[in-house]
C-alpha cells in the first residue's frame, strides 16, 4: 500500500498535463508572410498573402478566474474558473488586455496564429474532425482552457476553431467588431469555424458565446 | 442446412438489433414523443402547432393545444416578488405607451420568420408592479401549460416587447393571442405565447423545454445557420444575437 500513492501520483502527472495557471502563457508567432482569407467565403475573400512582424498571442482564451480578478462583477457558474470567460463587451476585453500590458490581436494576427503560414483550413490541418465538437444541446458548452487535444495551431495556440468566439481589435464598415474562431450552430448540431471565418458583433453587447485572448508585440 | 441456419441466425440477430435499437430510440426520443402526443385536442375551438395555410410563412409551435382564449374573460396576473402585484385587462395593457418594431424570430429548429410587432416594453409594466430588488427574472405561465423563464436584464434591454399585435392586426390565436413575448435575440422557445401570468422570481429556472429537452436555459441565438421562411428557406450564416435583416 505504501507504494500505491507515489504510483498514483506518477500516473496522474503522466495522464494530465500541467494546467496553465493563466492564459498569459503566450506563444510566439515569427515575422513573415502567411496566407490570409478564402475566395469561397465572401466575408473572407480574397485569399491573399500578407506579411506581419513578430508578435505573441495567448496560448488560450482568457479564463473566468483571470477575468474576474480584474473585473470582480464578472459572474460565472461555480466550477468554471478555468473555462473561457464570456459575456464581456468589446471595451472590457480591450481594457483587460491593456491592464495586463497587452492588446487585442488584430484580425490578421489572429488568423496567422490559428492557421500558420500555408493557409490551412483549420488550426490542425485541412480535415474536419470526425467527431462533433459539441454535445447535442442548443446552448454553448465551453471547454476548460488548455485541454484541447486536436484544436492546436502550428504555433501551439489552443481552442481557435471551437469553444467560444473571440473579439479582435478590428471592425467592419458598419462599426461592428470582428470576432473569430468559435462554433457554428445548426439546430442541435455544431461545426468548427474555419480559420478564415468571422462573425460581426455589436461591441457594446454582451454575448454568452463571446470571449477573447490577448496579444502583444516586441 | 448450414446456409439456411446461417440466414436464420442472421435474421435473428437483425431482429434483435432492430428491437434493441427501437427501444433505445424510444428511450432517447421520449421528450419528443411526449410533445407529439400532447397536442391531441383538435377542432375549431382549439389551436396548436401548425404550418398550414398562412402559417407556412410563419410556423407556429405550441407545447399543447389550447382552447381559444376569449378576450373578455382573459386577464394578465403579474405577481411574485413585486411590491404591487395586480391583474390587468387587455385594454389596460393597450393603454400603456405602445411601440412598434420589426423583428425576426428564430426557432432553434433552424427556420426564422419576420413580422412587425406592436406592444409595450416591460419597464412600463414594471413601473406599475414595482419588482423587488431580489427579483432577477420572470417566469411566464402560458395558456398551453408552457412555462418559460426570462431574466430581467433581457426583458429590460430595449428590444424585448410584450406584443398584442402582429403585422397591423391583433395577434391570432396561433401566434399567441392576446399577449406574447417578443425577445428577438433569443430562440423562439424563449418567446412565450398566450401568456396568462408573470411571476417575478429570485433565481433562473429552466422552462418547459429546458427541463426535458436539450435546450439551454439562456437561449441566446448562437452564430450558425438560418433558413428564413420569407426567403425560400435559403440557408445563410447568422452571427449570433438578434438577426437584424
Amino acid at each position: 500500500m505504501k507504494g500505491l500513492f507515489p504510483a498514483i501520483l506518477v500516473l496522474n502527472l503522466a495522464c494530465f498535463p500541467s494546467i496553465p495557471a493563466h492564459a498569459s502563457d503566450a506563444v510566439e508567432v515569427p515575422a513573415g508572410p502567411f496566407v490570409m482569407g478564402d475566395d469561397a467565403d465572401p466575408d473572407a475573400a480574397p485569399r491573399r498573402e500578407l506579411t506581419l512582424e513578430r508578435f505573441y498571442i495567448d496560448s488560450d482564451e482568457t479564463s473566468n478566474a483571470e477575468f474576474a480578478a480584474r473585473f470582480p462583477r464578472h459572474a460565472y457558474p461555480a466550477g468554471l474558473d478555468f473555462h473561457p470567460a464570456t459575456g464581456m463587451t468589446w471595451d472590457e476585453a480591450r481594457e483587460y488586455c491593456e491592464q495586463t500590458g497587452k492588446r487585442l490581436p488584430t484580425e490578421a494576427e489572429w488568423e496567422k496564429a490559428a492557421r500558420g503560414t500555408d493557409g490551412g483550413i483549420y488550426p490542425w490541418g485541412n480535415q474536419a474532425p470526425k467527431n462533433p465538437p459539441h454535445p447535442y444541446f442548443s446552448g454553448l458548452v465551453t471547454r476548460r482552457v488548455g485541454f484541447q487535444k486536436y484544436d492546436v495551431s502550428p504555433y501551439g495556440a489552443r481552442g481557435m476553431a471551437g469553444s467560444v468566439w473571440e473579439w479582435t481589435a478590428d471592425a467592419n464598415r458598419d462599426g461592428k467588431k470582428i470576432a473569430r474562431g468559435g462554433l457554428w450552430n445548426l439546430h442541435l448540431d455544431y461545426e468548427h469555424a474555419r480559420a478564415f471565418e468571422k462573425i460581426f458583433a455589436v461591441p457594446d453587447r454582451r454575448f454568452p458565446f463571446m470571449g477573447f485572448r490577448c496579444a502583444r508585440s516586441d | 442446412m448450414r446456409p439456411f441456419g446461417l440466414i436464420r441466425r442472421r435474421d435473428f440477430l437483425a431482429r434483435l438489433i432492430s428491437a434493441v435499437g427501437a427501444l433505445a430510440v424510444g428511450w432517447f426520443k421520449s421528450p419528443v414523443r411526449a410533445w407529439a402526443g400532447a397536442g391531441d385536442f383538435s377542432g375549431a375551438d382549439f389551436v396548436g402547432k401548425t404550418r398550414a395555410g398562412r402559417y407556412e410563412k410563419f410556423y407556429v409551435n405550441y407545447w399543447r393545444s389550447l382552447r381559444r382564449i376569449r378576450a373578455e374573460t382573459w386577464a394578465l396576473d403579474v405577481g411574485g416578488l413585486c411590491e404591487a402585484p395586480r391583474r390587468f385587462g387587455l385594454e389596460e395593457l393597450k393603454a400603456l405607451p405602445a411601440v412598434t418594431q420589426t423583428s425576426r424570430l428564430k426557432c432553434v429548429e433552424c427556420w426564422s420568420a419576420k413580422a412587425e410587432w406592436r406592444g409595450f416594453r416591460v419597464p412600463e409594466l414594471e413601473k406599475l408592479v414595482r419588482p423587488l430588488p431580489s427579483a432577477v427574472g420572470v417566469v411566464f405561465h402560458c395558456g398551453d401549460d408552457y412555462v418559460e423563464y426570462l431574466d430581467r436584464e433581457s426583458l429590460n434591454n430595449g428590444r424585448a416587447l410584450l406584443a398584442y399585435a402582429m403585422d397591423g392586426e391583433p395577434l391570432t390565436h396561433e401566434h399567441g393571442f392576446p399577449l406574447r413575448a417578443v425577445v428577438p435575440f433569443k430562440y423562439g422557445y424563449k418567446n412565450p405565447k398566450a401568456i396568462l401570468r408573470m411571476e417575478y422570481v429570485t433565481e433562473p429556472l429552466p422552462g418547459t423545454w429546458s427541463k426535458i429537452g436539450p435546450y439551454s436555459v439562456d437561449g441566446t441565438i448562437l452564430p450558425g445557420w438560418d433558413h428564413p421562411l420569407d426567403r425560400g428557406k435559403v440557408r445563410r450564416r447568422i452571427h449570433g444575437g438578434e438577426i437584424l435583416d
